[in-house]
């Protein structure tokens, strides 16, 4: 781990964009339920989007990158969860106040000012996510802060936006998406570029989570939050990764993508004054005809071709180091399999292993034309796909010289890495939203939100009374499971150790055994602990009916009665001691090795 | 509109839409494009657009100071394809009136407007050009709401004109609210027609990369270079993907949905084609095949506008009838219930229509009968009441949608003598009666 000098040295700036679905009945535009389990598929529309001239005429560099893609998307459209309007057939009903509120009550814990006016947005989204090729997004906070660590750090925009929808599959041109997760409603949070370090950004993103589920802004379960984090380095572009699937390891991500722009760096530096430019694409299948190597083969058996292309000036330079184990070579590469092709074969590779030998290469370079200093790059498919790969391909090695290019990036979460998605959106891509009518915020209501706000000492506070156990507090107030902890307890009497301690460790371990316990129903679960503090069933038996995973109240029922998980006590259990006496004496241990679920372990000691 | 005193303040600071300014705020500095303020919410909001693309209204309060930075920096306009003519290629003529498929965003002003050249929305769909030799006719951008009897024999005449002047097809663009009266309207008053003319729109606008606009322009202009069809017909989605369009014949067409991209369906009838994602084209039943040495088409335009479409139901008053003919109206479609009823012996005596059909027909004037079933087909002796209708000189009209007898009977009055128009009435002319009633379970 490197200390926060190094990152001052490098000229190190990052800022957050933190993603939190809100905890709201209804979609942010439409009444279908936010809540995410899957219901009924009932159909399936296809569709294919364009890209469209935005604002000032211009298409976005990222719009015009998906739309060369020509992808066909598939919808899958799901009873209760889904309608006309998330499938871009009907207009957006009014905006669901519901989220507006829960929005506005993070803009105050975040201490920002918020518009007169809410003025609803279209966001030009062309990778299909959304069908209607827009996501509406409002502004709502601006000019506010947050202590992190006893740093400030600003929050300079903070929006309420649709959720897009979610990816099922995909297979060569065809994308297949869910709707029933398009629409919910979700806050951003735009940190300020003042984060300092990996482990800084690590720690704000943290922060913010548990601000806003102390506040009950959040919506629970996995993927409910998203952290996209921007980086730049002293001499490069900004950068923004995307899909950070855990916050565990968001600082070892960002140092390699730091160490991957210094890199990028270097080399643009030793290209100064080269002249890097693409050669015209040339079929090259007919030099491959005595190749043994079963992919060439299999690619020219379908009608295939291979195609190749020389880049003059990058030789030596694509088989760089970049990341461990990634080139630049694989930047390139990264870039062509955006038009369908599974990668691309260079001249900086042992290339003898796609069967192509000594002989074959010094033919390819001379079609090519390649000299001394150039590079080439070959592509292998449909010959239109491998074109259109060429072209990306070359459009990348050609910004070699231009060190760190402006992307979208996504996490490689096997490698801790980054990869390339598409290019880094431009200001072309935001319009009204002219379905939608603008929304009056008056200060008094705002200011009516912020008298609600739960703070991080507040909670403290009143945990250690309940539960006078420092260590169990902070693992409950930094897990997800802290609000069902407050219903329950509140709601069922149940005590707060119990609940505590099921939420924490019980879920753990069952979590472990490779169940679920987290996408158990808030009111089935309080009925669990209901039964529990009414002395129903024991501390011991709460783990196996959770692990059941009922979906009912009488599902409870009725599997404490199919599982004998009952509880024994009072005279029950004095006769069952008896029963077990012999010559007076009685076995704990052999009462507990039968009845241990049945059992409360204090009463019998009670008795016996 | 801004309120007058917000309009006051930024002539001051002479800030006009779309300039730079800065908002200084008890709130803070706010800075980017003003916008124009939307038709609702609070006159006395500022809009402004800041640099990351995002509206923001912030409240006018006399602490506020605005500040112009700059202008305006040029007027938006959207790239417009610029047209390559392929002789070799079908030569079809788009004509270009106006609807949703012609409305774009302004992206300073925020509002929607229409296109005023049709070469801003060819731009997103350059195909076309490597499958027409295309001509271009802008004759009017407006919505098809506002569409009158005047604009269709307008339309009419520049199809008979591109057609004669050597156009092979046509393709209509137009708004979708209307279409299938403009459709049933050139269906009559294209006479002796020897090409395809598909009329096409959208239901999402051209701005979004999810509009239909440019999957319906491509197979309008398949079918419109691609088949034998000597008829006007819808071309729009067949379903809600973007996989498959329909050719529904102009006088079986019906807008079904307010909001869906598949709207159109065709109603006592099957399509006549679809058309696929390959461009393929697949008929589905029969249509009026082109037919060499038919000469000339020729635009009949007369229309008589002095026809009303009047809609029966319980309680409805049948003095309406008295009032169109103090209006000198010459023809009534009446869209009665079920198999062509109007209310005849109401319990309330006031409320029985027959009286006042009676009294209309006497006087002249043509009364057609057809259904708010909108599928099926009239009657007129299943029941007493029909009978009674029939006596008191109605005409019941077959399969016929009451809007396409609208047409009809306006197209009729137009251009023949009431007593010809009122023999016409249940005759087909143009493929809106069919004689057969097939069965067909998905469309109804």
């Amino acid at each position: 781990m490197r200390d926060a000098e190094y990152y001052k040295s490098i000229g190190f700036r990052c800022g957050l964009e933190i993603h939190q679905r809100l905890d709201t009945k209804e979609k942010l535009f439409c009444s279908c339920s936010a809540g995410i389990a899957k219901d009924k598929e009932i159909g399936r529309v296809e569709r294919f989007q364009r890209a469209v001239a935005g604002e000032l005429g211009l298409v976005d560099p990222s719009t015009k990158f998906e739309g060369m893609r020509h992808r066909k998307f598939v919808y899958k459209v799901y009873e209760m969860s889904s309608c006309l309007v998330d499938m871009d057939e009907e207009p957006p009903h009014n905006l669901n106040r519901e989220a507006l509120a829960l929005g506005l009550k993070a803009c105050a814990v975040l201490k920002a000012g918020v518009p007169d006016e809410v003025e609803v947005m279209r966001k030009v989204v062309v990778d299909g996510s959304d069908p209607s090729a827009f996501q509406r997004s409002m502004m709502i906070g601006f000019n506010g802060e947050l202590e992190v660590d006893g740093k400030r750090i600003a929050i300079p925009s903070i929006f309420l936006e649709e959720e897009s929808s979610s990816i099922e599959g995909r297979m060569d041109n065809v994308v297949v998406y869910g709707l029933e997760r398009i629409g919910v409603p979700l806050v951003e949070i735009d940190t300020g570029p003042d984060i300092r370090s990996p482990q800084e950004a690590k720690n704000t993103a943290m922060r913010i989570g548990l601000l806003l589920r102390l506040n009950g802004c959040a919506q629970r379960g996995i993927g409910s939050i998203r952290q996209d984090v921007n980086i730049s380095v002293r001499g490069g572009k900004r950068v923004e990764i995307k899909g950070f699937q855990s916050l565990e390891t968001m600082d070892i991500v960002i140092e390699n993508e730091v160490d991957r722009q210094i890199k990028l760096m270097e080399i643009a530096n030793e290209l100064k004054g080269v002249d890097i430019k693409g050669g015209s694409i040339v079929d090259l299948s007919n030099e491959f005809s005595g190749v043994g190597n079963g992919m060439i083969n299999e690619v020219l058996g379908k009608g295939g071709r291979v195609m190749g292309v020389r880049i003059s000036g990058l030789g030596g330079f694509l088989g760089r180091e970049i990341n461990e184990g990634r080139r630049l070579g694989s930047e390139v590469s990264d870039y062509a399999k955006m038009a369908g092709v599974n990668g691309i074969m260079h001249s900086d590779e042992d290339l003898s292993r796609y069967g192509i030998d000594a002989a074959i290469q010094t033919s390819i370079k001379k079609r090519l034309e390649v000299k001394e200093g150039d590079a080439f790059v070959m592509v292998a498919g449909e010959e239109k796909t491998a074109r259109n790969a060429l072209t990306l391909a070359i459009g990348r090695a050609e910004m070699a010289k231009e060190g760190v290019v402006p992307e979208t990036r996504n996490v490689d979460s096997k490698k801790d890495i980054t990869r390339f998605m598409r290019p880094l959106p431009g200001g072309s891509r935001m319009y009204p939203e002219t379905d939608a009518v603008p929304i009056g915020v008056e200060g008094r209501y705002y200011a009516e939100i912020g008298k609600g706000i739960v703070w991080e000492d507040q909670v403290r506070e009143r945990l250690i009374a309940e539960l006078n156990n420092v260590q169990l507090v902070e693992q409950l107030i930094w897990s997800r499971e802290l609000q069902r902890y407050f219903r329950i307890t509140e709601r069922t009497g149940a005590d707060t150790r119990v609940v505590a301690d099921v939420l924490l460790e019980k879920f753990r371990e069952l979590s472990r055994q490779g169940i679920d316990p987290y996408s158990i129903d808030d009111a089935v679960l309080e009925d669990i602990f209901r039964r529990f503090a009414s002395g129903k069933i024991t501390k011991k038996a709460i783990k196996e009916v959770v692990k059941a995973m009922p979906k009912s109240a009488k599902d409870v029922d009725e599997i404490i009665k199919k599982g004998n998980l009952e509880r024994i006590s009072g005279e029950k259990l004095r006769r069952l001691i008896s029963e077990f006496a012999k010559d007076g004496e009685v076995s704990r241990s052999e009462i507990m090795s039968r009845y241990g679920f049945n059992i409360e372990g204090e009463e019998l000691n009670s008795i016996i | 509109m801004y309120s007058e005193r917000i309009s006051l303040i930024l002539s001051k600071a002479q800030a006009k839409e779309g300039d730079r300014i800065r908002l200084e705020t008890e709130r803070g500095t706010f800075e980017g494009i003003l916008m124009p303020r939307p038709d609702t919410g609070n006159s006395n909001v500022i809009v402004i657009k800041r640099d990351d693309g995002y509206n923001v209204g912030v409240e006018f309060s006399d602490k506020c100071i605005v500040k112009k930075l700059g202008s305006r920096s040029g007027e938006f306009s959207f790239p417009k394809y610029e047209a390559r003519g392929n002789r070799s290629l079908p030569g079809i003529s788009m004509i270009y009136t106006g609807g949703t498929i012609g409305s774009k965003v302004d992206y300073v002003t925020g509002g929607v407007y229409m296109l005023t050249k049709p070469e801003e929305l060819l731009y997103e769909v350059p195909e076309i050009y490597e499958m027409a030799d295309l001509r271009i006719r802008n004759l009017m951008s407006i919505a098809s709401e506002d569409m009158t009897y005047k604009e269709w024999a307008s339309i009419a005449e520049t199809v008979a004109s591109e057609l004669n002047d050597g156009s092979s097809g046509i393709v209509i663009t137009h708004g979708t609210d209307t279409m299938h009266y403009t459709a049933a309207a050139l269906s009559f008053m294209l006479k002796d027609l020897n090409a395809t003319v598909a009329i096409t729109g959208a239901q999402r606008s051209s701005d979004r990369g999810s509009s239909d606009a440019f999957v319906n322009l491509v197979r309008s202009f398949q079918v419109a270079a691609g088949s034998d069809i000597a008829e006007v017909g819808i071309c729009m989605h067949a379903g809600s993907s973007d996989g498959k369009n329909y050719f529904i014949r102009g006088t079986k067409a019906r807008k079904m949905h307010t909001s869906r991209r598949d709207a159109f369906k065709p109603v006592n009838s099957t399509p006549i084609c679809t058309i696929d994602e390959g461009g393929k084209l697949e008929y589905i039943s029969e249509y009026r095949h082109k037919e060499h040495g038919r000469g000339k088409v020729k635009a009949v335009t007369g229309f008589e506008p002095k026809v009303a479409l009047i809609k029966t139901h319980p309680n409805s008053d049948p003095g309406i009838i008295e009032y169109y003919m103090g209006k000198g109206y010459r023809g009534i479609i009446l869209e009665g219930t079920g198999l062509g009823h109007v209310p005849s012996s109401p319990s309330i005596k006031d409320l029985s229509w027959l009286s006042n059909v009676k009294r209309a027909v006497d006087a002249g004037i043509v009364v057609g009968v057809t259904s708010q079933c909108i599928y099926g087909r009239v009657n007129d002796k299943v029941y007493r009441n029909l009978r009674l209708l029939k006596e008191a000189g109605g005409i019941h009209c077959e399969d016929m949608m009451p809007e396409v007898a609208y047409v009809k009977l306006g197209f009729l009055l137009g251009n023949y003598k009431s007593e010809e128009a009122r023999k016409m009435l249940a005759v087909n002319i143009a493929g809106e009666i069919t004689e057969r009633s097939v069965a067909d379970f998905d469309l109804v």
